[in-house]
C-alpha cells in the first residue's frame, strides 16, 4: 500500500494546477522596524573605500569596486563597496565597523526583481528608492575598535624646558599592543607615505608580537627607523581611516616601538645581512643625510661599495644638525647609521666636494655619483635691519648647537617663521634662555595664521608649554635698531598668504601694526641649496629648471647619466621623502650600471 | 518580579537578577537546579509558556550560556533563565517533559552548538543541516567565511580589489 502511495502521491499535486496561486507577487505593505537591518545605504562622498566592510564580512558578500566619478587619491582608494545580496545575511557588522560612518542600512526589506543579478549593487552610487530613507540601522554607540589612541608618555614641560633630553618616552609593550589593536589594516596610508612603507604589515607584526618580522618590514622601505620613528612628518596619520571618526593610529610611535625593541647588535642577524656578495662596483655619495644614507643602504645590499663624502664631522645631515636633540637624540641617529656602516658603507668626514675634492674627480673614480646635499643655507626676509650682526639664520644656529659650540643667546628673542625649523630654534632658544637667564622670552611669529601654520600641531602646543610665545598671522616689516643694538621687530597684520590660485602672494593690512621687543632676531623662513660644487662645465650639460633646480627623472637620474640627485634639493623638504628618493635612486643606479655592461 | 525571586531565593541559588524592563527580568541559576527551578516557575508561579530556548557561545570563558525565555500569560511577565554550562562535552538536562516543543529547540541546539540533551526525543536527528561534517556552525570557532569560500562557487560578475594594491596601481605603478 505504502509503495503505491509513494508512486501516486507526486501526481496528487496536479489537482492544484488550475487553482489561484497561494504566493503573492508583492508582499503586504508592512514597514520594517525603525532599527531594521534592510538594504544598505552609503554616503558615497564620505566613504573612502578603505574596505574594512569587505574585510569584516563573514559571508564575503562585499567587493570593493571602482565607481565612475570617484577619483583615487591620497586618503581615498576610489573604490566603493558593492554588495551581493545572495550572500548578505544582514548582520550589519559592515555598518558597525565602518571607519567613516558612511555605511548604514535602511529599514527597507522588500524588493522584487526577476533578475537575480540586480541584487548586486553599489549602495550610494546606484539609485535606489531607500537611499534617502531615515530609518534603519546606523553605527551603534559601541565600537568594534577603540577610537581613542593610547596616550604617549612625555616629560612634563617643567622637566624638559631646561635641557635637551628626549621628551617622548616611547610605548611600552602593553601600550603598543593596545594601539596596534586599533588598526583595521586597510592600507590607505601606504600610498600617502612617500616611501610607501608596509604600515599595516608592521603594525600586524606588533600585534603578533613578532618584532623581528616588524624590523624586516621596516627595512624593506626605510633604513632609518629609529629616526623616522621619532621625527617623521607622519603624513600617513593624516589619511588614517580610523582617524575619520576617532584618533588616527600612532603610526610613527609604533614604528619607533619596533626599532627601539630590537637591539642593534642583532640587526644584521635579523635582517639577514651578515654576508653580502660584492659586485666590485663603486658608488660615490655626497652628503650623509637621509637620501644619501638611504641610497648607500640599498646600494650596499645590492653589493656596491659605497663611499659617502660628508662635509661635517658627523653623519646625519639635517637629522643631526637641524633637528634638536630633545626630539631626536644623537644615540638614536647613531644606531641607524652604525647599522648602515656595518654593511660596509664608508663615510669620509670633513670632506667638502668643490674644495677638498671635486665632482669631476668622483666621476672619474667611481661608477656613479649620488648627491643629496640638502638645503643648508638660510633664506632671508631681506627686510631693513637683517644685515645686523644679531640677526641669524635658524639653520646656522641649530647646526652650531649640534656641533657643541656656544651660540649667542639674548634675553629677548624673536623668531620669524612658522615651520618646524622655526619651532626647533624657538624651543632650543627657550631652553638656552632658561639655562642662562632662568626665564624664557622668545616669540615666534609667522605670516600664516595658526590654522595654516606649516609646523606640526604638537610642535606648536609643546613650544607653548615651554613658555615660548607663538604669535601667528603677522608680516615682518623692519628690525628696529637703536645705538647699533636691535630693539625689536615691527610687524603688520597678514590677512592671507596665498592667492586664489594657491600661489604665495601675501596680503597685509598696514593699519594693524605691532612691535615685538627683541635683542636678537632669527630668520627661519625656508632654506636654500648650495650647489657651488657643480663646476661650470657640469652646469652647462646639466638640465635645470628656471628656479635653478636640477631636473631628474623617476629614478632620480639627472641629464648627466652618471649623476643621480635626491633629497631636499629635489623633493620635500623632509626626511621620509629623502629616504624614498635615495631608495629609488639606488635602484636607478643599479639599472644604469647594468645597462652599461 | 523581584518578589518572586525574593521568595524563591531561599530554595534556589539564584544569581545576577536584572530587571531588563517592567515585564522582563534576567536571572542566572546553577545547572543542577535549573530544571527544578523552571518546573517551579511553571507549576507554582504561572509561567506556563516556553517562548524559546537559545544559547550563547562564551568561547573565551569556555562556557555555553543557555537562555530559557518563559512567560506568564496572565501577568504578561517573562523571565530569561540563564544557565552556564561547560563548553567541553556540553550537556544539559532536557525539559521536554515540561513542554513538548522544547524537544525541537533542544534538537536545534544540538545541531547548531553541539549541546546534548540526553533523553530529548529526536535530539540526534538532523534539524536543518544536511550532511554536516564540520564543527557545529554556531560555535564561534567555526570559520564561516572559510566554509563559504570552500563550499560555494563564486558568483559571476564579482571582482576583487584590495584598496592598497589598487592605489599603488593607480597612483605609483612604477615604484
Amino acid at each position: 500500500m505504502g509503495k503505491i502511495n509513494d508512486i501516486l502521491s507526486p501526481f496528487t499535486a496536479w489537482k492544484h494546477l488550475v487553482n489561484e496561486p497561494l504566493t503573492v507577487k508583492k508582499p503586504l505593505e508592512r514597514e520594517g522596524a525603525d532599527r531594521y537591518r534592510g538594504f544598505h545605504k552609503n554616503e558615497i562622498d564620505k566613504c573612502i573605500g578603505c574596505g574594512t566592510c569587505e574585510d569584516i564580512c563573514q559571508n564575503a558578500a562585499i567587493d570593493l569596486v571602482p565607481v565612475e566619478g570617484i577619483e583615487t587619491k591620497d586618503g581615498d582608494s576610489g573604490l566603493r563597496p558593492k554588495i551581493d545580496y545572495g550572500r548578505c545575511c544582514w548582520c550589519a557588522l559592515c555598518v558597525d565597523i565602518c571607519t567613516t560612518n558612511s555605511l548604514s542600512m535602511s529599514n527597507e526589506f522588500k524588493w522584487i526583481d526577476e533578475d537575480a543579478d540586480n541584487f548586486l549593487f553599489i549602495p550610494g552610487a546606484d539609485d535606489k528608492p531607500w537611499n534617502n530613507s531615515e530609518k534603519g540601522w546606523k553605527k551603534p554607540d559601541y565600537n568594534l575598535y577603540d577610537p581613542n589612541r593610547v596616550d604617549m608618555q612625555e616629560l612634563h614641560p617643567e622637566d624638559r624646558d631646561k635641557s635637551f633630553i628626549e621628551i617622548v618616552q616611547g610605548y611600552s609593550k602593553e601600550q603598543a599592543l593596545k594601539e596596534a589593536d586599533r588598526c583595521v589594516e586597510c592600507g590607505i596610508c601606504t600610498a600617502t607615505c612617500p616611501a610607501h612603507m608596509g604600515i599595516p604589515e608592521y603594525i600586524r607584526a606588533i600585534r603578533n608580537d613578532d618584532l623581528e618580522e616588524g624590523l624586516r618590514i621596516l627595512y624593506d622601505t626605510n633604513p632609518l627607523p629609529e629616526i623616522c620613528g621619532r621625527i617623521c612628518t607622519h603624513k600617513c596619520e593624516t589619511v588614517c581611516s580610523v582617524g575619520h571618526t576617532g584618533d588616527p593610529l600612532s603610526i610613527r610611535w609604533l614604528k619607533r616601538y619596533i626599532a627601539d625593541q630590537n637591539p642593534s647588535e642583532r640587526f644584521k642577524e635579523i635582517l639577514g645581512t651578515d654576508t653580502i656578495e660584492q659586485n666590485g662596483k663603486k658608488i660615490a655619495i655626497i652628503g650623509s643625510g637621509p637620501s644619501g644614507l638611504s641610497a648607500a643602504h640599498y646600494l650596499a645590499l645590492m653589493g656596491y661599495s659605497c663611499t659617502i663624502f660628508e662635509k661635517l664631522p658627523l653623519a646625519g645631515g639635517m637629522m643631526r644638525y637641524g633637528i634638536p636633540e630633545y626630539r631626536l637624540p644623537y644615540d638614536q641617529i647613531d644606531k641607524d647609521i652604525n647599522y648602515i656602516l656595518s654593511l660596509g658603507v664608508e663615510i669620509k668626514y670633513n670632506v667638502t666636494i668643490g674644495k677638498d675634492n671635486t665632482l669631476d674627480q668622483l666621476h672619474k673614480d667611481f661608477d656613479a655619483v649620488f648627491t643629496g646635499t640638502g638645503l643648508h643655507l638660510g633664506r632671508s626676509t631681506r627686510i631693513p635691519g637683517t644685515e645686523h650682526k644679531d640677526v641669524h639664520f635658524a639653520t646656522d644656529l641649530l647646526r652650531e648647537i649640534s656641533l657643541g659650540n656656544e651660540i649667542p643667546v639674548a634675553e629677548k628673542v624673536v623668531v620669524i617663521g612658522g615651520g618646524n625649523v622655526a619651532m626647533d630654534i624657538t624651543r632650543s632658544m627657550a631652553r638656552l634662555q632658561n639655562q642662562k637667564f632662568g626665564k624664557v622670552n622668545v616669540i615666534a611669529t609667522s605670516l600664516e595664521s595658526e590654522d595654516i601654520m606649516p609646523a606640526d600641531r604638537e610642535e606648536i602646543v609643546e613650544a607653548r608649554e615651554e613658555n615660548a610665545q607663538i604669535i601667528p598671522g603677522w608680516g615682518p616689516q623692519s628690525i628696529e635698531i637703536k645705538n647699533d643694538k636691535i630693539t625689536g621687530l615691527h610687524v603688520i597684520k597678514c590677512l592671507s598668504v596665498f592667492d586664489e590660485e594657491g600661489r604665495f602672494n601675501p596680503k597685509f593690512d598696514e593699519n594693524i601694526k605691532d612691535f615685538f621687543e627683541a635683542e636678537m632676531v632669527i630668520e627661519s623662513i625656508g632654506q636654500g641649496m648650495d650647489l657651488s660644487y657643480l663646476t661650470d662645465e657640469i652646469k652647462e650639460n646639466l638640465k635645470m629648471d628656471n628656479r635653478g633646480r636640477i631636473i631628474v627623472d623617476n629614478n632620480f637620474q639627472s641629464s648627466l647619466e652618471w649623476l643621480f640627485v635626491g633629497g631636499d634639493i629635489i623633493q620635500g623638504p623632509d626626511v621620509i621623502h629623502g629616504i624614498a628618493n635615495g631608495h629609488k635612486a639606488a635602484i636607478g643606479i643599479d639599472n644604469y650600471i647594468n645597462s652599461k655592461k | 518580579m523581584k518578589e518572586i525571586i525574593d521568595r524563591l531565593q531561599e530554595l534556589y541559588p539564584i544569581g545576577d537578577f536584572k530587571q531588563q524592563n517592567k515585564s522582563l527580568a534576567l536571572i542566572t541559576v546553577d545547572k543542577d537546579k535549573a530544571v527544578d527551578f523552571i518546573t517551579r516557575l511553571k507549576n507554582e508561579e504561572g509561567f506556563l509558556h516556553l517562548s524559546i530556548i537559545t544559547a550563547v557561545d562564551w568561547l573565551e570563558k569556555n562556557k555555553f550560556q543557555l537562555s530559557y525565555l518563559i512567560n506568564n500569560p496572565t501577568t504578561k511577565n517573562s523571565f530569561v533563565v540563564r544557565v552556564m554550562i561547560d563548553r567541553e562535552n556540553a550537556e544539559m538536562f532536557s525539559i521536554h517533559h515540561l513542554w513538548e516543543q522544547a524537544a525541537t529547540y533542544q534538537r536545534e541546539l544540538k545541531e547548531m552548538f553541539g549541546i546534548d540533551f540526553p533523553g530529548s526525543p529526536g535530539v540526534d536527528k538532523p534539524f536543518i543541516l544536511e550532511g554536516w561534517h564540520e564543527i557545529p556552525p554556531y560555535r564561534r570557532d567555526f570559520d564561516t567565511k572559510n566554509y563559504s569560500e570552500e563550499t560555494y562557487f563564486p558568483r559571476e560578475g564579482r571582482t576583487k580589489n584590495v584598496p592598497a594594491e589598487y592605489m599603488k596601481q593607480k597612483l605609483y605603478p612604477d615604484e
